[in-house]
């Protein structure tokens, strides 16, 4: 099968037996597996390992903002916030959603495989492989504006590796959840992490490859001229810096309007009540997370203008939308006590600060864009509530990823913990923002990176037991097709975890909710 | 789920002409994240009132023109291609996919003659540095597009290719098509307007 190869729908006859030995013998069972939920599980556990590194890097960035600024040296602290806030995206953020969204999406459009697994395979490792050079070349001083010109280089060509691997699973995800639907499963009836699924992916694929064309510039600039502007090591990460600003952040949390939504119509056991506005929603969220335009390098004036302060405001819209439709699913269906809908109102709750300091970035006359401080606290508020859904994904679909169900008390520490982590890491950054208009507050500078630093490492703590949750996950008896007992979409029909091939033959999708239509019919039968 | 009433097989639409759409999305966007800056430097420069090529460099037409017109045959050629598959004229097609590789191999080398004349040093000045990465990132699209080209024909020689599944042929022409509109925005951008 080549590269562009995408798995037939009849797989060939083998001998199940003799299939079994050879998988679980073979290390190729992993390292040549174009399985979409082995390469999702590899994307999660590597994702999440990297983001307690980069959480961790946060929390010292804070502590060095205490006092005279004397823990860390003045390059080494300023690697660790460019390598920290690229790596917070590009190795936690989106390479934890692909991951979700690879092991999940076909299951939900009710495919045999994701489409092109051996190109899927390849962009993981080819993540994974360009990470580790992205994060050796910043710990050998090769950081935006690091001294080593060697290794700086070597950084760029990582970043532009880590890059192409995204683009390259997005497009094996997109493609999935486009070309592979089963028979009746129009596009307006994929489950809604299908839906943000491809919202978000279409808005990487967007602006991804505009990040790799800034990249790339600063990288030729750099090695190969003397460098003029844009290698300049001052001007480096300026050019980049778009990505990781409003409203391009918000982009790359997308998926996670999905889960919230899929997760909480599960756990309540109801239908989605006004699923086109839900759907709406995540769009138009989506949409105006658009910023590859808000350049601030080239356009210096982009926050002044009126599209950039529209998007900033609008976009709490669609969030309100959405979080009025969650609510009433709650209130409809009243939900169990698991960690999963706990971090799924963590991350709601965290998503609602953010748009709203967001919409207040947007106001001029409040002077919060004068310093990099305000940005730094919006920042951590959308990454902690991205990675509170995404959490909050991982338990509730850990019967079909880890085929157990995931330690519930430490899961329910996880809470707590991305809770106060991401309030904490956030809010008192926010508040600083405004020093400049309440004189007073500079003085507490040093108490509130603090309480800074204190959440960034407790979302470091969080994330931390959310692996050991999710590696414990309850022994005994493993759970049905249908874990939860209240499946609506296609990924609880086949067994936890799915068998090679995940479905055998499936029914004609009438509606949004499949397995609560075949369980209707099984009643009135 | 009882299977009562099952589904028909499944009719896949073109998997791999979608996952090149999109694949060729993304690289449509990395050279308009290049031309955005390139334009926003160059306006940024003139409204100085300086001139935006430095004194000395001249970039000739004539090769630009060439390259264009050759692209633009290769865009007749690759669809002379699919048309000939989708018909299982296999000798055409063959004929065609050769016709557009040679075509595209022309403009690799007459960017080389160009780069020969610009006489424009890349340490120099960042002028030199976005015309080069721009150029020189379209002729990587333009050999990725040959490279796809290249092994869609030689599926096709192995007899994969037919009127009912011509998938490949397709997709790697679509690629083509890309690489041929965003060499015409370099064209309009950089050596039309300098």
């Amino acid at each position: 099968m080549a590269i562009t190869d995408t798995r037939p729908e009849a797989e060939p006859e083998v001998d199940a037996e003799v299939e079994a030995e050879v998988l679980t013998r073979s290390p190729n069972t992993v390292f040549g597996s174009g399985d979409h939920l082995t390469l999702g599980r590899l994307w999660i556990g590597a994702s999440l390992l990297f983001g307690v590194a980069g959480w961790v890097a946060s929390a010292l960035v804070e502590a060095n903002q205490i006092g005279d600024e004397t823990l860390l040296a003045t390059n080494v602290a300023s690697t660790l916030f460019t390598a920290g806030r690229l790596s917070l995206v590009l190795l936690v953020v989106v390479p934890l959603m692909l991951g979700i969204l690879t092991a999940i999406v076909p299951m939900q459009v009710g495919a045999n495989t994701v489409a092109f697994p051996r190109a899927a395979a390849l962009a993981f490792w080819t993540w994974l492989l360009s990470g580790g050079v992205l994060i050796v070349a910043n710990a050998i001083d090769g950081g935006f504006g690091g001294s080593r010109r060697e290794a700086v280089d070597l950084m760029l060509v990582g970043l532009l590796g880590v890059i192409a691997a995204l683009l390259l699973g997005t497009v094996c995800m997109l493609t999935t959840a486009i070309t592979l639907r089963t028979t009746g499963m129009s596009l307006d009836r994929v489950p809604a992490t299908t839906w943000a699924g491809l919202v978000g992916g279409s808005m990487w694929m967007l602006t991804l490859p505009v990040l790799a064309a800034n990249v790339l510039l600063v990288y030729v600039d750099h090695r190969y001229g003397r460098p003029s502007v844009f290698g300049v090591g001052a001007n480096q990460f300026s050019q980049v810096s778009w990505a990781v600003a409003q409203p391009q952040i918000y982009a790359f949390v997308i998926p996670a309007l999905g889960i919230i939504t899929d997760l909480l119509v599960t756990l309540c056991g109801v239908r989605q009540a006004h699923r086109g506005f839900v759907l709406f929603g995540i769009g138009a969220f989506g949409a105006l997370s658009f910023g590859a335009f808000a350049q601030p390098y080239f356009y210096p004036d982009v926050a002044d203008q009126a599209v950039w302060v529209g998007f900033s405001l609008l976009i709490v819209l669609p969030v309100l939308l959405l979080v009025g439709a969650w609510v009433s699913t709650i209130r409809a269906g009243r939900p169990p006590a698991r960690a999963a809908v706990g971090l799924a109102v963590v991350a709601i709750l965290l998503f609602l600060l953010a748009v709203v300091a967001g919409a207040l970035f947007a106001v001029t006359p409040l002077r919060l864009r004068e310093t990099s401080v305000y940005a730094s606290g919006h920042f951590a508020l959308v990454v902690a509530a991205g990675l509170a859904a995404a959490m909050a994904g991982l338990f509730y679909w850990s019967p079909k990823i880890r085929a157990r169900f995931a330690n519930e008390p430490l899961a329910k520490f996880s809470v707590l913990l991305a809770f106060a982590g991401g309030v904490l890491g956030g809010l008192p950054l926010l508040i600083l923002g405004f020093a400049d208009r309440f004189t007073g507050l500079a003085d507490a500078a040093g108490a509130l990176h603090a309480v800074g630093s204190l959440g960034a490492g407790l979302m470091a703590l969080a994330l931390v037991v959310a692996i050991i949750a999710l590696v414990l996950a309850t022994k005994g008896d493993r759970p049905g097709a249908d874990a939860w007992g209240r499946g609506q979409s296609l990924e609880w029909a086949p067994t936890s975890p799915p068998e090679s091939g995940n479905f055998g033959e499936l029914e004609v999708v009438r509606s949004p909710e499949p397995l609560l239509d075949a369980a209707e019919s099984a009643e009135e039968a | 789920m009882a299977t009562a009433s099952l589904a028909p097989p499944v009719t896949r639409p073109r998997v791999l002409m979608v996952g090149t759409a999109f694949a060729t999305a993304a690289a449509v966007m990395v050279f308009l994240g290049l031309l955005g800056v390139y334009l926003a430097e160059r306006s940024a420069v003139v409204t100085a009132g300086d001139t935006w090529l430095p004194k000395g460099v001249t970039i000739p037409l004539d090769q630009p023109n060439i390259m264009l017109a050759t692209l633009l045959m290769g865009c007749l050629s690759v669809q002379w291609a699919v048309f000939a598959i989708a018909r299982d004229d296999r000798v055409n097609a063959y004929l065609a996919l050769g016709l557009t590789l040679l075509f595209g191999f022309m403009v690799v080398v007459m960017t080389a003659y160009l780069y020969s004349l610009m006489k424009l040093d890349v340490a120099a000045t960042p002028q030199a540095v976005l015309i080069y990465t721009i150029t020189a990132g379209h002729i990587a699209f333009l050999l990725a597009s040959m490279t796809y080209l290249s092994l869609m024909a030689i599926r096709a020689l192995g007899g994969q290719f037919t009127s009912r599944q011509h998938d490949g042929i397709s997709a790697a022409a679509l690629t083509w098509y890309a690489q041929t509109a965003v060499f015409f925005v370099i064209w309009l951008a950089i050596y039309i307007t300098k």
